[in-house]
């Protein structure tokens, strides 16, 4: 009986050799998915190296990390109003002046019994908020030409190619006081190597000559003219007087402070009339104003007037001559047109972009 | 032993007397849990908590906060506060530390603006213009004004030239606060350099300040600019010859 049993036994534990074969991997297929799915893995596994950084001397360290900044949007509000008139100006507010009294202001300093420069620059620091329609989202840097009523001598050098086809718009253009005008035959030139585009600042064009000037874009890059930038219209003496007249500025973010914008514009002598002075920059701060994000606040902070050689900062008013808050009202039917401009410059890029490859 | 030290600190307390003046203390501390507690069945006793139904998070430290500015009327003409009869509204440390236990001002109440409000005596014999006036006085007196003058082109002085300097230096005014000397001074004169006169300010037609003006040259061409004096004003004075104050008559 129990011999019969023993032998049950053996046969119900005695496996089959087939089995103990089958539990190996053998076959090349499963091999090779499990090879996959570990290189995944140690793929996924992201490596932190840690550098080690050697001592460095205290002298030798950045001190600019970890540095805490003051805010550089100023904001005196919470100081109260003069109301003397005599006061110590570090108790109150800031005085707002007129544009007419802070160049009075400046003259008196100027004047030939006190500092002795009556024909000192008229200098514009306008402080933007540069904070975008996002928080963390921020205007670019961006340089313009502000067009403006009064010329005055800026001191830079510029020079303006036109390139038109008609007779009576290159005769326009050369009395509007362009460097060089020209028509089809200016761009053969140009595409010869015969004449340097690199020593024009300001390339302007009639439409009536693009589809000739298209050859020119690989070499224009982003100065190729474009409506939005006013460098390409019908009106040429307009755009040729802009260019050769404006302000030139440019607006940049701080190192340090992203939402804070520096534009420093010079306007005019102080020895200009006061009411062309103030036209300058009115018109200054309209051009600053077309680049305002969609957003809602201010986007001008702060407009001081300065004259070197005195080191005096005199606050205006910039809301007299652009309103303060963002209207949605007076936006919307912009939208449209600025969405599709941006398409355009979008395309101009990439197709500057083929051509420089 | 033991017995006996307990005794004695009966004693002590007993000879202790009780403080008259009670002190209000705020140690408020508002907390929430960090865990709430499981719910429990109805009509059923609630669980038993646990530790960690003991933690709490900070919501509010009432030591810290911000506490509301108080009201007061003054009593007196306080510098930099305001006048009799002033219902001022200042941040209860300051008005307690320094007007209430001075005893310059008093509790707002009906009966208090009453009693310490200006009689018509007082209105008419106006003392202070402004309650920062007095300030501005004891600034204008402390600092000396650089008047920078120019070195080549001849020039008088005029009260623009000082009202310009004292912008420079953070001090606004009119043109007819400022009264100069009745002597006529006059330059480029280089024996006038860094010479001083007097004159004087007057904030809002009442209060008088006596500047002391220092005269310096300077030229738009940096060559010929006098050399830099370093920190001017610890120098000592030395009074421009002939000038006298600004007499008291053209005030």
């Amino acid at each position: 009986m129990q011999s019969l049993l023993s032998s049950i036994r053996a046969l119900a534990v005695r496996q089959h050799p087939g089995d103990a074969l089958r539990c190996l991997h053998l076959t090349a297929v499963t091999e090779a998915a499990r090879k996959g799915t570990r290189e995944k893995a140690r793929k996924k596994k992201v490596k932190v190296e840690v550098k080690k950084v050697g001592f460095i001397p205290h002298n030798q360290r950045d001190n600019k990390i970890n540095v805490k900044r003051a805010d550089k949007h100023v904001d005196d509000s919470w100081k109260q109003v003069p109301k003397d008139d005599v006061y110590v100006g570090r108790y109150y507010r800031w005085t707002v002046y007129s544009v007419a009294e802070a160049i009075q202001c400046h003259r008196e300093t100027h004047h030939p019994s006190m500092y002795n420069v009556p024909n000192a620059p008229l200098n514009v620091e306008i402080e933007l908020n540069m904070q975008g329609e996002k928080a963390t989202r921020f205007v670019d840097n961006f340089q313009r030409m502000a067009m403006i009523p009064h010329k005055f001598a800026h001191g830079e050098e510029r020079k303006i190619i036109v390139f038109t086809k008609g007779n009576n718009e290159i005769i326009e253009a050369r009395e509007a006081g362009a460097s060089l005008v020209g028509g089809v035959e200016l761009i053969k030139d140009i595409t010869a190597g015969e004449l340097l585009l690199s020593d024009y600042q300001y390339f302007i064009a009639h439409p009536n000559i693009l589809a000739e000037l298209i050859a020119l874009r690989g070499l224009m890059k982003r100065k190729f003219p474009n409506p939005k930038s006013e460098t390409l219209g019908t009106n040429l003496a307009e755009m040729i007087t802009k260019f050769s007249n404006g302000i030139s500025y440019s607006a940049s973010k701080d190192e340090y402070q992203q939402n804070f914008g520096l534009i420093s514009a010079c306007v005019g002598t102080l020895d200009m009339d006061g009411q062309q002075l103030e036209e300058n920059i009115r018109y200054l701060l309209q051009d600053v104003d077309t680049m305002r994000p969609k957003r809602e606040g201010r986007f001008i902070n702060r407009v001081l007037l300065k004259s070197p050689p005195s080191s005096e900062q005199l606050k205006i008013d910039p809301f007299v001559y652009v309103p303060e808050l963002w209207d949605k009202s007076t936006m919307k039917p912009k939208r449209e047109p600025s969405g599709k401009k941006v398409e355009a410059e979008e395309q101009d890029q990439a197709v500057a972009q083929q051509a420089s490859n | 032993m033991l017995k006996s030290i307990s005794q004695l600190q009966v004693h002590f307390n007993l000879l202790k007397s009780a403080t008259s003046l009670q002190q209000q203390v705020r140690t408020t501390f508002i907390l929430k849990r960090k865990y709430d507690p499981l719910l429990h069945k109805t009509n059923e006793n609630p669980r038993r908590m646990r530790a960690k139904n003991f933690i709490y998070e900070l919501v509010e430290d009432t030591q810290v906060k911000k506490r509301p500015n108080m009201e007061v009327v003054l009593k007196t003409f306080v510098e930099g506060v305001g006048d009799k009869g002033d219902v001022v509204s200042l941040k209860p440390n300051f008005v307690y530390n320094k007007l209430l236990l001075p005893g310059l001002a008093a509790y707002k109440t009906p009966e208090n603006i009453e009693k310490y409000a200006k009689t018509e005596a007082e209105k008419s014999t106006v003392q202070h213009s402004s309650a920062y006036a007095q300030r501005t006085v004891n600034m204008l007196e402390s600092i000396v004004l650089a008047v920078v003058m120019n070195k080549d082109q001849p020039w008088v002085i005029e009260p623009w030239h000082i009202k310009a300097s004292l912008r420079k230096a953070g001090f606004h005014c009119k043109d007819e606060c400022i009264t100069l000397p009745n002597e006529r001074i006059e330059g480029p004169d280089l024996k006038k350099e860094g010479k001083d006169f007097y004159c004087t300010i007057t904030i809002n037609k009442l209060e008088q300040a006596k500047l002391k003006c220092r005269l310096h040259h300077w030229s738009t061409d940096p060559s010929e600019r006098l050399p830099y004096v370093l920190e001017h004003w610890k120098i000592p004075s030395e009074p421009l010859l002939g000038v006298n104050l600004p007499s008291e008559k053209n005030v």
